[in-house]
C-alpha cells in the first residue's frame, strides 16, 4: 500500500528505542474521554441534549470506551510484536553481514576451514546413504519391515553345525500351513548369474527371481502396472508361463509402454507373458536387483520329479511375515518343532535340525552380510574423520578468537551484551558450518557414486545419492557442527577479562585457551594414528591375499560359456548327435580362437577353479576308503591339450596332455601335488594308477599318471589348495559344461574378448548367449572385504593427515605471531637461531608424540574388534604400528617446520618496536 | 466507504503540518475540510496518532486545552514531515490517476 515502503526503516533509521513505553492504560482513557466529552459538547452546540449528545458521541467514537480502549491496546501490542520480529531478523541480518565480513578479512582460514567441514560432512552424508539403506531402511517397498524375518536352518552336524537358507518345497509347505506364528510365509530364489533375455545377438543376461504367489502380498508391495501373479499360476500341478517384470527392464526394453501388458517375452528358452511391472527398485527381500519375477513351481519342475516331496533337494529361501506380539525366540522354537514333526524320514540330520528367524539384513549363511559390516566400518570411520575436522576447525576458531581479543573487547566496551555477542560467534562458525554443507553435498555425491560402483556393488539402489532423508542429515550434522566448533571459541571470547585484553592487545596467548587448543591437537594426532594405523593393516591384509599362490593367473585367463536354447534335452539319448556336434564347435573354436593374433593360448575344460568343481567315485591302491580331508577334494577336471599353459599352472613332473589323449585312447591323469602327498606321501608319483568312475561297482579302469602339477585353490583363497585330479576332455564321464579358455595377449585382453566372441558365434549360429569374464572375476568378491578395506582406512587416514598437518600448520604459525616478540627478545638477549626452531619444533613434536601414545593405546585397545577383519595379519603388527606413529611424527615436523623457520627470521629490532 | 489505514495516515500528518493538535482538534479539523464525508470512528482516529507516534512520526505532550482540559497535542517530527512529502506525493498521484479512471467519459476506442 502506500505507506508500506517508508514504515520498516524509520525507527531503525533513528535508531528509536523498541520498548517505547506505551502510553499508560489511565492516560490512554483520559484522552478517549477527552474527546467524547468535546464531541458530547459539540452535539449539545448544534442542539441535542444531553443525554442524546452523549448517545450519539459514543457512537461515532466506534462504539463504548471499553472497546475503544481495548482496540487500541490490542493494535499497539500487534505492532510492537511486529517491531520486535523484525528487529529479530535485521539482527540476523547484521550478525550475517558482520561474519561475512570477518571472515573476508581471513580468506585463508576461512576457505581451509570450510574445505576441512565439507570433506567431513560429505563423506558423512554419503556414508548415512549408505547406511540408511543397508542398515536402516532395508530393500525398498516392504511395508514394516522389521516384522518381516528370514528363516535359517542349523544343522548339527559330526563335523560342527552348518547355518544355511537353503530349503525345499515342504519346508515351504511346512511353515505355511503348521505354523502359528507367522502371518505369512513366501519363497524365493534369486538366480544372480542370470537368465538369457531376447534371442539372437539381441539377447541379454538378466537377473531373475523366482518367488511363491504369496511374496508379495508378505511384502506389501503394489504392482506398478497389471497384476502379480496368482496362485493358480503358481499352482504345483500347472504352473503357468507368466512374469511380472521390474521397472528398470520395462524402461529399457519397452520405454516405458503399458501395452507391454499381455505381451509375450522370451526368458531363457521360453515364453513368458507378462502379467504387471513391479514398483521402482522393487528387489524383493534382497537387495540385489532383478528384472523378472517368475512364479516358483515353474522354477522349480526342473529341480527334481518329486520336488514337492523331496527334504534332500533345497533350491528356496524363506522368508516369513512374524505375527505382531510374537517374539524372535517364541517364531523359532515354532518353526523347529513344526520342521521336525513334518520330517518323517530317518536322517538324523534333518530330525534334530533347529530352525530360526533372523532380519532381512542378514546373507544366505546366516551371518550379518558382508556390506552391512562394511558399512558399519565405514560409518565408524567417517565419524572419526568428522571429529578430527571438527576438532581442527575448533581450534582454528579458537586462535582466531585470541587473535580478535581486543577487538571483542572493544565491542563489550562499547555497550554489546554478551548474548549479542554469543551469537555474533557462533553465527561465524554457523556459516562456515552452512557454506561448508554446500561443498560437503558435492563431495557426498562424489563419494556416493565412488562408495556404490566400486565399494558396494550389486546392490539396486532406488534413490539419487541425495535424496530428502540424506540432506536432512547433512543439514543436521553441519548445524552440530557449527555449534560445536563455535561454542567453545564464542563463550571463551565473550568472556574476556575486559582491562586485561585491551592492554594486551592481541599479544597474550590465554593459558585457558592454549591448553584447550594442546588438547584438541592431541586428540586429532591420536585419531589420525588411528585411521593410519587402520590403513596399514588393511593395506597389509591386501597384499597377503594378493601375494597367495592360487595355482593359476586368474587375471589372465578368460572364461568364455556358451548357452544353447535347451529345444534338445542333452540327457535324451536322441541327442547324441547334437553333443558330439557341440564337442566339435568346441573343438574348433579353441583351434581358431589360438590362431588369432590378440591370443596367447587357449584350452577347454569340464570343472574349473571358481567355477565348478566335479567329483567321483575314486579308488586308490592304498587305500580302503576316500577319508574327508582337511583340503577340499579330490576335484576331478577334463581338460584339453594346453590347459595348464593358459592357466598359468606349473607343471611339476611328467608330462601335460596332448591330442593324442582322447576319447578311447588309454586312461590317463595328472594330478596336484597335494593329492600326490596326501595319497601316495610323496611327490613323483609317475605311473601310478588311479581308478575313478561314476559309480562305485565300477572301479576298475586304471588311469596312469603322467604328469604331477601345481596345487590350484578351488573355491576359496582363504582355504588349503584342493586335490586335483585332471583326465583328458573326452574320456570323462557324468560331467558336464564345458568352458573354453582363453589366455590373451598382455595388453590385449579387450580386444581378444571381442574377438573370440564373434568367432564363437560365427563357428554356430545357434549358440543363443556368450558369457565373457576373467577368473579373476570370480574371485574378486572373496578380495573385496579388504580392498574396502585398504581403500577407506587409506583415504580417511590420509585424508585426517592432511587435515591434522594443515591444522598443526595453521596452529604453530598462529603461535609463531603471537610469541614474535618474546623470540624477538630471546634473540635479542643473545640467543642462537637453532634453540629457536628447537623451540617451537618442541612444541608441536609433544604434542604429536602425546597424540601417538594416546593412539597406540586406542589402537592396541581396539585390535580385537578389527582382528577378524584382517587377513593373516595381527591387529598389533608392530611395522604397521611403527609406521604409522614415524608418518605422523614426521608430518608433524613438517608441519611446523615453515613456522619455525619463520621464527628464526624474526628481526628482535622491529619485534620490540611493535605494539 | 472505509479508508485506507496508510490514507487516515496522511490525512492525519496533513491537518497536523498546520501546527500541534489534540486528538478532537484533529478530527473536527479533518470534519471541516472535507464536508463530513470521511466515514471514520473517533476511536480510528486515536488509534492512527498513537501508531504515529510509536513510529516517530509524530510526538505528543499533554496539555492544556482552550476550554481549560488536560489533552494530548500531536506534532509532526522531522520524519512524519519527510513521510508526509513522499507518500503524500504518492497519495494525491494514486487518487488523481483514480478520479481520471472514473471521470473518462467514453470507451477511448
Amino acid at each position: 500500500m502506500i505507506a508500506a515502503p517508508f514504515r520498516q526503516g524509520v525507527r531503525r533509521l533513528f535508531r528509536l528505542a523498541l520498548h517505547l513505553r506505551r502510553l499508560g492504560r489511565a492516560d490512554a482513557r483520559a484522552e478517549l474521554e477527552s474527546v467524547l466529552d468535546a464531541r458530547t459538547e459539540q452535539f449539545i452546540a448544534l442542539g441535542m441534549s444531553r443525554a442524546e449528545a452523549r448517545i450519539e458521541a459514543v457512537h461515532r467514537l466506534g462504539g463504548s470506551i471499553e472497546q475503544a480502549l481495548h482496540d487500541l491496546e490490542r493494535s499497539a501490542e500487534r505492532r510492537e510484536e511486529r517491531m520486535r520480529l523484525r528487529d529479530l531478523f535485521d539482527d540476523l541480518r547484521d550478525d550475517i553481514r558482520f561474519a561475512v565480513r570477518g571472515l573476508r578479512r581471513d580468506k585463508v582460514m576461512a576457505s581451509f576451514i570450510v574445505v576441512t567441514l565439507a570433506l567431513g560432512i560429505g563423506a558423512n552424508a554419503a556414508m548415512f546413504g549408505a547406511a540408511d539403506r543397508l542398515l536402516l531402511r532395508g530393500p525398498e517397498h516392504i511395508v514394516d519391515p522389521s516384522s518381516v524375518m528370514r528363516i535359517y536352518s542349523t544343522r548339527h552336524g559330526p563335523n560342527g553345525d552348518g547355518t544355511g537358507s537353503s530349503f525345499g518345497w515342504v519346508s515351504y509347505d511346512t511353515f505355511k500351513h503348521a505354523t502359528h506364528s507367522f502371518a505369512a510365509v513366501a519363497a524365493y530364489s534369486v538366480n544372480s548369474s542370470g537368465t538369457t533375455f531376447g534371442t539372437g545377438a539381441d539377447a541379454v543376461l538378466i537377473p531373475t527371481g523366482a518367488v511363491t504367489y504369496d511374496l508379495f502380498p508378505l511384502l506389501g508391495v503394489r504392482p506398478l502396472l497389471g497384476r502379480f501373479f496368482t496362485a493358480a499360476e503358481d499352482s504345483p500341478d500347472a504352473p503357468q508361463h507368466v512374469v511380472v517384470i521390474g521397472d528398470a527392464l520395462w524402461v529399457r526394453a519397452f520405454g516405458r509402454d503399458s501395452a507391454v501388458l499381455g505381451r509375450k517375452i522370451r526368458l531363457g528358452d521360453e515364453d513368458y507373458t507378462v502379467v504387471g511391472v513391479a514398483p521402482h527398485s522393487f528387489t524383493g527381500p534382497q537387495l540385489a536387483p532383478v528384472d523378472a519375477w517368475t512364479p516358483m513351481a515353474l522354477r522349480s519342475r526342473g529341480i527334481t520329479d518329486r520336488w514337492t516331496k523331496s527334504w534332500n533337494a533345497q533350491w528356496l529361501r524363506l522368508v516369513a511375515r512374524v505375527k505382531t506380539g510374537v517374539s524372535r525366540e517364541q517364531a523359532s522354537a515354532d518353526a523347529t518343532a513344526a520342521y521336525r514333526s513334518a520330517y518323517a524320514g530317518n536322517d538324523p540330520l534333518f530330525k534334530t535340525t533347529t530352525l530360526d528367524v533372523r532380519p532381512l539384513s542378514f546373507a544366505n549363511n546366516g551371518r550379518e552380510a558382508t556390506e552391512v559390516t562394511i558399512v558399519r566400518w565405514l560409518v565408524g570411520v567417517t565419524v572419526v574423520v568428522l571429529l578430527i575436522a571438527c576438532s581442527n576447525v575448533a581450534n582454528l576458531l579458537l586462535a582466531r578468537a585470541v587473535r580478535r581479543r581486543r577487538e571483542i573487547a572493544v565491542r563489550i566496551a562499547l555497550g554489546a551484551g554478551r548474548g549479542r555477542l554469543t551469537r555474533l560467534l557462533l553465527t561465524e562458525s554457523l556459516l562456515l558450518a552452512a557454506l561448508a554443507t554446500f561443498a560437503g553435498l558435492a563431495v557426498a555425491w562424489a563419494t556416493s557414486i565412488l562408495l556404490r560402483r566400486v565399494l558396494i556393488p550389486g546392490i539396486d539402489w532406488p534413490s539419487a545419492p541425495i535424496d530428502p532423508r540424506v540432506l536432512g542429515v547433512s543439514l543436521a550434522i553441519a548445524m552440530a557442527v557449527g555449534l560445536l566448533t563455535g561454542l567453545a571459541p564464542a563463550l571463551r571470547a565473550s568472556s574476556p577479562d575486559l582491562t586485561a585484553s585491551l592492554k594486551a592487545g592481541a599479544r597474550d596467548g590465554g593459558g585457558q585457551t592454549s591448553r584447550l587448543r594442546g588438547a584438541l591437537m592431541i586428540s586429532q594426532a591420536a585419531l589420525s594414528l588411528v585411521l593410519l594405523t587402520g590403513a596399514g593393516l588393511f593395506v597389509r591384509s591386501l597384499m597377503r591375499v594378493r601375494a597367495i599362490d592360487l595355482g593359476f593367473e586368474p587375471d589372465r585367463v578368460l572364461v568364455v560359456g556358451v548357452r544353447y536354447p535347451a529345444a534338445a534335452r542333452l540327457s535324451d539319448p536322441r541327442a547324441a548327435g547334437e553333443v558330439a556336434r557341440r564337442r566339435s564347435v568346441f573343438a574348433e573354436a579353441v583351434r581358431r580362437a589360438r590362431q588369432l593374433p590378440a591370443v596367447e593360448d587357449a584350452s577347454l575344460s569340464v570343472g574349473l577353479p571358481f567355477e565348478s568343481s566335479f567329483g567321483q567315485e575314486l579308488r586308490i591302491p592304498g587305500w580302503d576308503s576316500i577319508p574327508e580331508f582337511k583340503a577340499p577334494g579330490p576335484h576331478i577336471s577334463a581338460v584339453a591339450p594346453n590347459y595348464f599353459e593358459t592357466l598359468g599352472t606349473r607343471l611339476l613332473e611328467g608330462r601335460t596332455f596332448t591330442a593324442a589323449d582322447r576319447d578311447g585312447s588309454e586312461p590317463v591323469a595328472i594330478v596336484s601335488r597335494a593329492m600326490a602327498r596326501t595319497f601316495w606321501h610323496r611327490d613323483h608319483v609317475l605311473g601310478e594308477c588311479l581308478y575313478w568312475s561314476t559309480s562305485k561297482d565300477s572301479l576298475t579302469t586304471c588311469s596312469r599318471i603322467v604328469g604331477v602339477v601345481a596345487d590350484a585353490h578351488a573355491w576359496g583363497i582363504k582355504e588349503l589348495p584342493a586335490m586335483n585330479y585332471y583326465v583328458p576332455l573326452g574320456q570323462e564321464r557324468g560331467m558336464g559344461g564345458t568352458v573354453l579358455l582363453v589366455r590373451p595377449k598382455p595388453g590385449r585382453e579387450v580386444e581378444a574378448t571381442r574377438m573370440v566372441r564373434s568367432l564363437v558365434l560365427s563357428i554356430d549360429p545357434s549358440i543363443s548367449f556368450v558369457n565373457t569374464a576373467t577368473m579373476q572375476q570370480s574371485i574378486d568378491p572373496q578380495v573385496r572385504p579388504w580392498r574396502l578395506g585398504a581403500a577407506v582406512f587409506t583415504l580417511m587416514g590420509v585424508l585426517a593427515l592432511v587435515v591434522a598437518a594443515v591444522g598443526l600448520y595453521s596452529v604453530m604459525s598462529y603461535l609463531v605471531a603471537q610469541r614474535t616478540r618474546e623470540i624477538g627478545v630471546r634473540l635479542a638477549l643473545g640467543a642462537q637461531a637453532r634453540s629457536i626452531v628447537f623451540l617451537v619444533l618442541r612444541n608441536s613434536v609433544s604434542m604429536a608424540a602425546v597424540g601417538v601414545a594416546i593412539g597406540l593405546v586406542i589402537v592396541l585397545w581396539a585390535g580385537r574388534f578389527i582382528a577378524p577383519l584382517l587377513f593373516d595379519t595381527s591387529p598389533r603388527d608392530m611395522g604397521v604400528l611403527l609406521g604409522g606413529a614415524a608418518t605422523l611424527l614426521a608430518v608433524s615436523v613438517l608441519a611446523s617446520a615453515v613456522p619455525a623457520l619463520r621464527a628464526k627470521r624474526v628481526n628482535p629490532i622491529e619485534a620490540l618496536r611493535s605494539d | 466507504m472505509p479508508l485506507l489505514k496508510g490514507t487516515l495516515d496522511i490525512l492525519v500528518l496533513k491537518t497536523l503540518s498546520w501546527g500541534p493538535m489534540h486528538a478532537f482538534e484533529i478530527i473536527s479539523w479533518l470534519e471541516a475540510r472535507s464536508g463530513g464525508r470521511l466515514a471514520v470512528a473517533d476511536a480510528a482516529f486515536v488509534q492512527c496518532v498513537h501508531r504515529m507516534e510509536e513510529r516517530g512520526l509524530v510526538t505528543a505532550q499533554w496539555g492544556t486545552t482552550k476550554n481549560d482540559r488536560q489533552a494530548r497535542y500531536y506534532r509532526l517530527t522531522a520524519a512524519g514531515r519527510a513521510h508526509l512529502g513522499t507518500e503524500g506525493r504518492a497519495l494525491s498521484e494514486h487518487v488523481d490517476a483514480i478520479a481520471t479512471v472514473l471521470a473518462a467519459k467514453n470507451a477511448g476506442r
